[in-house]
């Protein structure tokens, strides 16, 4: 294949460089009379004007000095080389024996008879990729461009055969019908060191883009990219670098084919490397791991590992949920199967919520991963959460996966029950164990707000009500209404103390405790304190209508 | 029970909040940056002190938590000497610079944007939006979010994330109300309705919520999202074969169960999780209020499928002082973009409760008050808007909070908290509302079924005004535009495109 250059002037290419070495030894022997240069030239165009000189030995001093300011052998020499060049008719201005003469001096001083044109044309050689004159490079550095272009066409034509040889092969396979790639995989790892290897030269000889990963792979020689198109004047449109533009537009043409193979696996991953929110990608990846029947440990392996590059993404945990949907029921049968796959979850899941400890997208899968794999009784899960309260009481989501955990059970839970409802298939050692785990927790920071929030939901999932914590909680409210000495030491106390109070009937205590969260306690939610204690006016009030229905079931 | 031992007493304690209602630890430091430098700021010692209850026992969360509100007290407290502050201490809003970052927004993104290549139609929804917000006329940009929309539309029905991109719920809801707020027939017409509905259709699942794409997550965002596209582009509501959901009885549409879905999603906190039995979060309970406030009239509809006072105590603990803004998960830290995920839901659930006074309520919510002028502190998301969600660079912009970079998605969403701060709405109790017109929408939606469109449920009459109560810390001018509470777009384009579907006979 020719060389695409831009730049240098390639038909001269390999022919002027075999023509200039052949003049070279051809000039070699009118060294001795032409005038003497010991160091070699310094560059190509140097060792132009010297052949030139070389051909017309005088010339240059005669330019110097004028005719008159050389010797008479030289101007002899000079007058005679002009003889020798000159037309016919112009030497047979001589009679025969000066001819003769002329004849015998130009043999004997080895006079050029054929010369290079005096001048030489300007920048004959062209100019490299960065627009300098190849004329001025030095000799080696010449030989080795030269030994370059000759390599790159050396390899252009074996990655001609290549293609020529592969298409003729896959003609036959198709009638055949064969697996329509005959290529070895050596034969193509071949072909994409070739082309790696011409692409570079040809940057480095033409200054060529070099072409896309994929373009230049042969792997993808058969599928024509679909290229982005931009309507005019879109907007915010993003200008794509090299690489994520071509892997796109291979991207949309497998897609369009609905390819499903090893390459297209690779393709996703290299596109996810570039832009892990590509939810497309990501269902496309899916597609094809259940498609080709993938192992499932690889791929996992492999999203554990993107898992961690990318901890803020959300397509990640989407497509775990649908590896886990895909692998599940293989395993459903056996329990060892079962509880070996939850642990190594559990490991990777320990490992990721140690880097983000309330990461939203982790904790959603990991409440999946409790419901598909049955993990409700499942010890090291309540202590991996656990672990994660000590470590932070204060991280909800901990908090949050503990509750879903221990009361979305379905051996003591009812189907359909909203999470604010009570649930009379709660078992009170679990309710009893919970609201002690809460209080705990409670004492270590009384205004973290997560306990407090399980401690309500336990009760109220329970059927308890809310009162049966009233010693607890209002131990963390001292002289409530007295101005000097009143002290609260959790506004969640205070908070819960007023409910408590409503669901006893005591508006009154109620609506203090309401007012003092308002007035001091908590003031920026003062609109939200203040309908609270209008809602103690309400018929079913109290703090909320579950406070209600708790009471309800109670009764 | 004994006291925690790491308490401090009360009497300590006191002492560090007459401290703190001064402006900090230091008593005498702090005493003299006060009066001498701001001497007539009119700022409530709640955001410029720590609250009055704090822990001593550290956490990651507590340092994170404690790092920031330190932060956002500095900028709250008008401490900032570049800025000029009005005499309530708060600065004026950088109305200029936000529209020109946002315009750029909508210009070519630079090639690190490519994390983004599946969410360009956000950033035409988030942009246009907050230039909106802003009172900028966007009409001008008709013409080029028609083309970007028609590039993004697939023919199976819906938007993908850009050219050739699977459809997704959310960049088609992005795109639908990108084309609504440019407005015009140009844009309307670049929706495919058949094809959109049809791929509702197959995303609708049988437990009643949507799954975000074909093989994508089923979650809440899917849920709102669905029924925005369904109301504003007046869709059928029957149910195509291919759909999941479909059944041979005929009994189930696009809605079916939508309710019941979202119910599932409400956590013991009383938030609701972006699919069942995760946790609580923001901007979840945006979607699910969202959601249900378009089935029908909120003060019916969310006591139905939600437990309404323990939603509204975890939505108003999303408010900390002395930053002011909302959080979006219990002990996270507050963001900008919750002012409209956590402050959006505000008027939803003011409908809720106010429907309950005029006797047309559900029983659920007949047992609650109406809530008051406002159930937060609109005085404290607005100063944390003003002092630290604003970028006051050259640059523009809103941000997350102090020390983040501002980018399309906050600006849209903290200037959205913005005007939901500054206004009130008010909802038409359904008895008062008049019928929506019998013929409107019920144009069958193949020759056998006769069908039952979006139009048939009668949409709840919104009005706005501003929000006049107490002292307004603000300046007039600062006033932006109100949106509509659900569809998170002015009024009257949620109207016009609407009603443009609604004149229209068939797909």
């Amino acid at each position: 294949m020719p060389p695409k250059g831009k730049a240098a002037p390639k038909p001269k290419g390999s022919d002027t460089t075999k023509t200039s070495s052949s003049l070279t030894a051809a000039a070699q022997p009118a060294s001795s009379t032409a005038p003497n240069n010991t160091t070699p030239p310094a560059t190509i165009n140097e060792r132009s004007q010297r052949r030139v000189d070389e051909c017309q030995p005088y010339e240059a001093a005669r330019q110097k000095a004028g005719l008159r300011g050389l010797s008479q052998a030289e101007q002899f020499g000079w007058v005679s080389a002009r003889f020798a060049r000159s037309d016919a008719a112009a030497r047979s201005r001589l009679g025969p024996k000066s001819q003769r003469e002329l004849w015998r001096y130009v043999n004997d001083a080895s006079l050029p008879v054929r010369v290079l044109k005096k001048k030489l044309v300007s920048n004959p050689w062209g100019v490299d990729r960065n627009g300098r004159d190849i004329g001025s490079y030095s000799p080696a550095q010449f030989d080795d461009r030269a030994a370059k272009r000759i390599n790159l066409t050396v390899l252009a034509a074996a990655s001609q055969a290549f293609r020529d040889c592969r298409e003729r092969t896959k003609k036959i396979a198709l009638d055949d019908q064969q697996n329509p790639d005959v290529a070895t995989d050596s034969e193509v790892q071949e072909e994409r060191e070739r082309r790696r290897e011409m692409a570079k030269l040809r940057k480095e000889l033409y200054g060529d883009k070099m072409p896309g990963k994929l373009a230049q792979d042969p792997e993808w020689d058969d599928v024509l990219p679909i290229p982005h198109e931009e309507p005019e004047g879109s907007l915010a449109a993003i200008s794509y670098p090299d690489d994520y533009a071509e892997a796109i537009s291979y991207l949309r043409a497998v897609m369009e084919n609905k390819e499903y193979s090893p390459r297209c696996l690779r393709l996703t991953e290299y596109i996810i490397g570039m832009n892990s929110s590509h939810y497309t990608v990501w269902l496309f990846r899916a597609s094809i791991v259940i498609a080709l029947k993938l192992p499932f440990v690889d791929e996992l392996a492999w999203l554990n590992k993107v898992a961690l590059e990318h901890l803020k993404n959300y397509q990640i945990w989407h497509h775990r949920h649908l590896l886990v949907e895909n692998y599940y029921p293989s395993i459903a049968g056996s329990p060892e199967a079962v509880a070996s796959f939850a642990a190594q979850e559990q490991a990777f899941l320990s490992d990721i919520l140690e880097q983000d400890t309330k990461n939203y997208h982790v904790w959603s899968y990991r409440s999946y991963l409790v419901g598909k794999l049955g993990l409700w009784d499942n010890a090291a899960e309540l202590a991996a959460i656990e672990a994660m309260i000590k470590d932070d009481v204060r991280n909800n989501s901990a908090w949050s996966h503990r509750f879903y955990l221990v009361f979305s059970n379905p051996a003591h839970s009812t189907a359909g029950t909203a999470a604010t409802e009570p649930d009379p298939a709660a078992p009170a050692a679990i309710v009893d164990r919970e609201v002690q785990y809460a209080q705990d927790k409670i004492h270590l920071a009384p205004q973290n707000q997560s306990p407090w929030n399980y401690l309500h939901g336990v009760l109220v999932k329970g059927g308890r009500k809310l009162g049966s914590v009233e010693p607890f909680v209002a131990d963390f409210v001292r002289h409530l209404g007295d101005d000097d000495k009143e002290d609260v030491i959790s506004t969640h106390a205070l908070d819960l103390l007023a409910e408590i109070y409503a669901e006893k009937g005591d508006k009154e205590k109620a609506d203090l405790a309401l007012r003092r969260l308002g007035e001091k306690w908590d003031r920026i939610r003062i609109g939200y304190w203040e309908w609270r204690r209008k809602c103690l006016e309400s018929p079913a009030a109290a703090g909320g209508t579950e406070a209600g229905v708790a009471a309800a079931v109670a009764a | 029970m004994a006291r925690p031992s790491n308490t401090p007493s009360p009497s300590t304690r006191n002492k560090n909040i007459v401290d703190q209602a001064k402006g900090g630890e230091e008593e005498d430091e702090e005493e003299i940056v006060v009066s001498h430098i701001y001497p007539s700021f009119m700022i409530p010692d709640i955001f410029t002190g720590y609250p009055p209850v704090r822990d001593a026992l550290v956490t990651d969360s507590s340092v994170a938590q404690d790092q920031i509100a330190n932060e956002c007290r500095h900028f709250v407290a008008g401490e900032d000497d570049i800025l000029e502050y009005n005499e309530h201490g708060v600065p004026r809003l950088s109305r200029d610079k936000h529209i020109r970052f946002l315009h750029l927004a909508l210009g070519g993104l630079p090639g690190r944007f490519v994390a983004v290549d599946a969410s360009r139609p956000w950033f035409l929804y988030w942009a246009i939006s907050g230039l909106t917000i802003l009172g900028e006329d966007v009409s001008r940009y008709r013409n080029a979010v028609a083309e970007t929309a028609r590039s993004m539309q697939n023919d199976t029905g819906g938007f993908g994330g850009g050219c050739r991109q699977l459809s997704h719920m959310a960049t088609s809801y992005a795109v639908v109300l990108a084309l609504a707020l440019v407005g015009g027939e140009e844009a309307f017409e670049v929706i495919d309705r058949k094809a959109i509905w049809r791929w509702l259709c197959r995303l609708k699942q049988p437990d009643g919520g949507f799954q975000v794409c074909l093989g994508g997550e089923e979650d809440i965002r899917g849920a709102y999202c669905a029924a925005v596209i369904i109301k504003l582009l007046n869709l059928p509501l029957d149910l195509a074969p291919e759909s999941p959901a479909w059944t041979e009885e005929g009994d189930k549409n696009l809605l079916t169960g939508l309710g019941d879905y979202v119910r599932r999603c409400q956590t013991f906190e009383g938030g609701i999780s972006g699919q069942p039995d995760a946790e609580a979060h923001g901007a979840y309970a945006f979607c699910a209020l969202g959601c249900l406030s378009l089935l029908g009239h909120p003060s019916q509809v969310i006591p139905r499928y939600l437990d309404v006072p323990r939603l509204i105590a975890w939505l108003s603990s999303r408010q900390y002082a002395p930053e002011g803004g909302f959080s979006g998960r219990t002990n996270k830290l507050v963001d900008g973009c919750y002012s409209h995920w956590v402050g959006g839901c505000f008027p939803l659930i003011e409908a809720c409760l106010s429907g309950a006074t005029t006797g047309g309520a559900d029983l659920a919510a007949g047992s609650l008050p109406p809530a008051p002028e406002s159930l937060f502190s609109r005085e404290g998301l607005i100063r944390y808007i003003l002092c630290c969600c604003q970028d006051l660079t050259r640059k523009g912009g809103l941000r997350d909070k102090p020390g983040k970079s501002p980018d399309a998605y906050h600006s849209c969403y903290v200037l959205s908290g913005l005007s939901s701060a500054q206004h009130q709405w008010e909802l038409v109790p359904p008895e008062e509302q008049e019928e929506e017109p019998a013929s409107a929408g019920t144009e069958p939606a193949t020759s056998t079924t006769r069908s039952v469109a979006a139009a048939a449920v009668a949409d709840p009459l919104w009005v706005v005004l501003p929000y006049f109560e107490g002292v307004q810390i603000f300046d007039q001018r600062d006033r932006v535009r109100p949106i509509h509470p659900v569809y998170a777009i002015p009024h009257r384009n949620q109207q016009a495109i609407r009603n443009y579907f609604l004149a229209k006979e068939g797909f």
